[in-house]
């Protein structure tokens, strides 16, 4: 473009920026018709409507205490549980909701060992099976691993995990974290539970200037390009803007036991008395990490490969960064295929 | 990204790596905790002289009915399986009577759900529809 045509065209560039922006939290997203199947607390399991379920097989989706699981279904055309529906599976989604003050006393041995077993019970009885797989990203990953190491007997036939923190050394979050004058109590003796926009800020302050700046310069740059950017820029913002609180006791025993201590990978990490050993994880084990991840670096996640007992062991480590690599524009073709086929083998009656 | 966008960022990110970095922003996170707690407080103590409920008291009263909730959630489970055992038992004592032999087996999620369906009521459970 010429520059009194882009001069001529800033006006109105301008103004659509703007109203992109300003209009984001309309932007419809996670719109994959759902039913709900058990509701506790501020936990709500969803299961997805299909008339083309032919995997006996069901998947849980368990995504993160912190932003919504709206990210497995972000917008037509850009829906990992849409993927999976037309795959026929039997897709059920874990949502931790939205945690206010009186669910301060949620530790990690409550999505652990109660909130995660009670819904994946839920789902077996929903799905009438016997055996479920779980799909966990980022902290859910997590959490879904404790849950595998903590019972032997888990009807979890396969564990699914998608840039999973593990091991916290040398992670940036620890950095920060890992130093006397980070008093997680002091914040946690002040709020209920920790507001999601000051975790959003601790997230996006890794990457200031990515963050702050060039998402919207990249985004002005689109609008006076005359392209429509509005589809693939706000679905995600308006993820990315929605952030539940975090309960303070999990909060803190996130950050001290994994960040401050990193006792999971250590096998020092108890619930309820009882120690998380990874390596009693058995289930058919499928990782993925992602490149350019900074919030789960795959040096974070890959001890997990050597300690858990699992016969079947695959990992798939793609480039893309901790979100994009499952909801970015090439996961449909890069990601999700691969993730359908490693399931299609495992899961049969 | 242009040139001078590529090197303010990578800047910018050895800065929020350094050492110094992650000091400043614990301190100023120590601070800002400290300021709300005060400013929690002080708000906390003109509602209670105002005789009104203040938020520790409505949130106490909701972490109750949280913990009921566990509870009553405990509860069901625990009534779901005693009916999917009697179920069974019921089925194995048929199944004796026809065959003349041991049946039942393995108790499984889907002998467990066609019995403990028909009871779930409260609670949020089945029968709530949502489109969302």
């Amino acid at each position: 473009m010429n520059p009194v045509a882009q001069l001529a065209r800033t006006p109105a560039a301008a103004i659509e920026w703007l109203n992109i922006l300003l209009t984001t939290d309309d932007a419809e997203i996670g719109v994959t018709p759902k039913d709900v199947v058990w509701t506790h607390r501020r936990t709500t399991l969803y299961r997805y409507r299909s008339d083309q379920r032919t995997q006996p097989v069901p998947v849980l989706l368990v995504f993160a205490l912190i932003n919504r699981p709206h990210i497995f279904d972000l917008a037509k055309q850009n829906s990992f549980v849409e993927f999976l529906l037309d795959e026929g599976y039997d897709v059920f989604l874990l949502d931790w909701g939205e945690p206010g003050d009186e669910d301060a006393d949620l530790g990690l041995d409550d999505y652990v060992c109660d909130a995660l077993p009670w819904g994946i019970r839920e789902t077996l009885l929903a799905a009438e099976e016997d055996e479920v797989t779980l799909l966990g990203w980022c902290i859910g990953g997590t959490l879904c691993a404790m849950h595998a190491a903590l019972t032997p007997d888990s009807p979890a036939r396969n564990l699914a995990l998608l840039t999973t923190p593990i091991d916290t050394d040398g992670s940036l979050y620890a950095k920060w974290i890992r130093r006397d004058s980070f008093d997680a109590e002091q914040i946690t003796d002040t709020y209920g539970s920790i507001p999601g926009p000051s975790i959003d800020f601790a997230n996006k302050l890794m990457k200031p200037v990515t963050n702050y700046w060039s998402t919207y310069r990249q985004l002005w740059e689109g609008v006076l390009g005359g392209k429509d950017p509005r589809a693939s820029y706000q679905p995600m913002a308006k993820w990315v803007a929605d952030n539940p609180p975090f309960p303070a006791r999990a909060f803190r025993e996130w950050v001290t036991w994994m960040y401050k201590d990193n006792r999971l990978v250590d096998g020092r990490l108890r619930l309820r008395g009882e120690r998380v050993d990874l390596s009693r994880i058995e289930q058919n084990l499928l990782v993925v990490t992602a490149g350019a991840d900074h919030i789960a670096p795959p040096p974070g996640t890959r001890p997990l490969l050597d300690l858990v007992s699992s016969g079947d062991v695959t990992h798939f480590d793609r480039p893309g960064g901790h979100i994009g690599l499952m909801a970015g524009s090439k996961a449909r073709e890069e990601i999700w295929p691969d993730i359908v086929e490693w399931l299609d083998g495992r899961s049969d009656r | 990204m242009g040139e001078g966008e590529e090197r303010t960022a990578k800047a910018a990110e050895e800065l929020v790596q350094s050492n110094a970095f992650g000091e400043l922003l614990a301190r100023a996170t120590q601070n800002v905790m400290g300021l709300t707690k005060i400013g929690f407080d002080l708000m906390d103590l003109t509602v209670r002289n105002l005789r009104l409920a203040g938020k520790p008291d409505i949130t106490r009263l909701a972490a109750q009915l949280a913990r009921t909730e566990d509870k009553l959630e405990r509860v069901l489970q625990e009534v779901e399986r005693l009916q999917s055992e009697v179920a069974a038992g019921a089925r194995q004592s048929g199944n004796s009577r026809d065959n003349g032999g041991a049946g039942g087996g393995r108790r499984s999620a889907k002998a467990r759900s066609t019995n403990a369906r028909g009871s779930r009521s409260t609670n949020g459970r089945s029968g709530a529809r949502s489109k969302s």
